[in-house]
């Protein structure tokens, strides 16, 4: 999984998100390294609904702008757990490593 | 979508017609919101990183491959290449609008006024716009074209020379020669000179190489080359001439109509092989393999070519350009054509084959 779809499937597990908000929050989690553009994000969007693990919550409008929610499917939750589960392993291991190296600092 | 006024929406709305449009009727509103609320309140027009994004997804959506990274680079890789060779093609066909060469009695009459006094010893009229080896193309000439001789086929000329000591020195014959061109409302070009041979050093003494004098000019649909050599023995040839046509004015409309149909319809095959070859289909890899090849053997000869002609036209006068085929590499690397078009042809009948591919949805429509 690449980062940004992490990314988006993260922003998006505390509940529905609408465009915007996703891509703020994407901008938030990765401390301002990746910054999504809209294209980019409904292009993301298309790709997880249709492997089932985004779905369409809710429309609303706000100040005449069209919102559309997006959720996590029960597989978009599997996905982003087993993807975080790997990235733990990796990060401990990798800890572990560094402390070898570097006793006193790590 | 709603109509708006805010002249920033507007602009994001017209870059919107990248995607298609049963795309925009389904997301184009979603879209231009989320880009208004992304962008500072001083904004006026999308930033060059938007347009590019937009374009390049909206593009990636046209050719029904919206997850591809690539496939718009490869696609418009496919269009460029599909509307040179259109267009080049074009320019051969308008070009049969140029008149012949010209005759015995044209030629003449030119030669008698621009060159008065340079008795010819006698006058070539070729039987073709183009020729190959003196000859009009002809199936005898295949595998002549084919394995390595293409640069033979070439834009004939109406030709003709004289031997023997110059009646006045060839200086003086260049000049005479403009001026009577000029006053006889030809555009002349500057005059060039060219050493007649090569060496590398002793014995040779390439600053004693003798020059020749190459002088161009251009009148109506007609160009005129004189070359004047130096005399290095009794009957060698001091001057030849050629007569040729400028290229036809149908030449230019032509070759941009054609590449824009061979670009329009390089994008559409593409695309349409590519959406066909997405997995599961059986013979994706084959058609991936098979559309690399075909774009190396058609892009390898125009990366080997381009750079030589771009210099070559840039450093001598050209009244006469040399034709888009020729920048293209071709037909030189008419092997290299020919073997790319059946790779292409391949690629497509394999693209054709049934798939039991699943259509994507979009999330909104879910």
């Amino acid at each position: 999984m690449r980062e940004p779809t992490y990314l988006i499937l993260t922003a998006l597990a505390p509940g529905p998100r609408y465009g915007y908000a996703i891509i703020q929050d994407v901008a938030e989690l990765s401390q301002g390294s990746t910054s999504l553009l809209p294209g980019t994000l409904y292009t993301a969007l298309d790709r997880l609904a249709a492997e089932g693990l985004v779905e369409l919550d809710r429309e609303e409008r706000v100040e005449g702008r069209l919102r559309r929610y997006y959720r996590l499917t029960p597989d978009g939750v599997t996905a982003l757990e087993t993807e975080t589960a790997r990235m733990r392993r990796l990060t401990t291991a990798a800890e572990a490593r560094l402390r070898t190296l570097r006793p006193h600092t790590a | 979508m709603p109509v708006t006024s805010d002249p920033l929406a507007r602009r994001y709305r017209r870059l919107l017609v990248c995607y298609p449009r049963a795309y925009r009727r389904e997301r184009g509103e979603e879209l231009v919101a989320t880009l208004l609320e992304a962008a500072p309140p001083t904004r006026v027009r999308p930033t060059a990183r938007e347009t590019t994004n937009l374009i390049g997804h909206g593009l990636r959506a046209r050719l029904g491959r919206p997850t591809s990274r690539t496939v718009v680079v490869w696609a418009a890789l496919a269009a460029v290449v599909c509307g040179l060779f259109t267009a080049s093609l074009a320019t051969r066909l308008a070009w049969e609008t140029s008149r012949p060469m010209p005759d015995r009695a044209e030629a003449a009459a030119i030669l008698a006024d621009v060159l008065p006094g340079h008795e010819v010893d006698g006058i070539y009229v070729p039987s073709g716009l183009f020729e190959m080896y003196g000859e009009p193309l002809s199936l005898n000439h295949v595998d002549l074209l084919m394995f390595g001789e293409g640069n033979e086929y070439a834009l004939s000329a109406t030709t003709a020379s004289r031997n023997g000591p110059p009646p006045v020195p060839v200086e003086q014959a260049a000049a005479v020669a403009q001026q009577r061109l000029r006053d006889g409302g030809w555009t002349v070009y500057p005059v060039t000179h060219n050493d007649m041979y090569s060496c590398a050093g002793p014995p040779c003494d390439p600053t004693a190489i003798p020059r020749d004098t190459q002088l161009f000019a251009k009148r109506g649909d007609t160009v005129l080359e004189v070359n004047l050599y130096p005399q290095q023995y009794a009957d060698s040839t001091y001057l030849a001439v050629s007569l040729s046509r400028a290229t036809p004015a149908a030449v230019a409309p032509a070759a941009i109509a054609a590449g824009l149909f061979g670009a329009v319809a390089g994008w559409l095959l593409f695309g349409w092989a590519s959406r066909r070859t997405q997995a599961p289909h059986p013979a994706r890899r084959a058609v991936n393999v098979l559309f690399g090849v075909t774009m190396v053997l058609w892009w390898s000869p125009i990366a080997f070519t381009a750079p030589f002609a771009v210099p070559h036209h840039l450093d001598a006068p050209h009244p006469l350009p040399h034709p888009l085929w020729e920048w293209l590499g071709q037909p030189i690397f008419s092997l290299f054509l020919f073997t790319g078009c059946a790779t292409a042809l391949l690629g497509l009948s394999l693209a054709a084959l049934p798939s039991r591919k699943a259509q994507p949805r979009r999330v909104a429509a879910a």
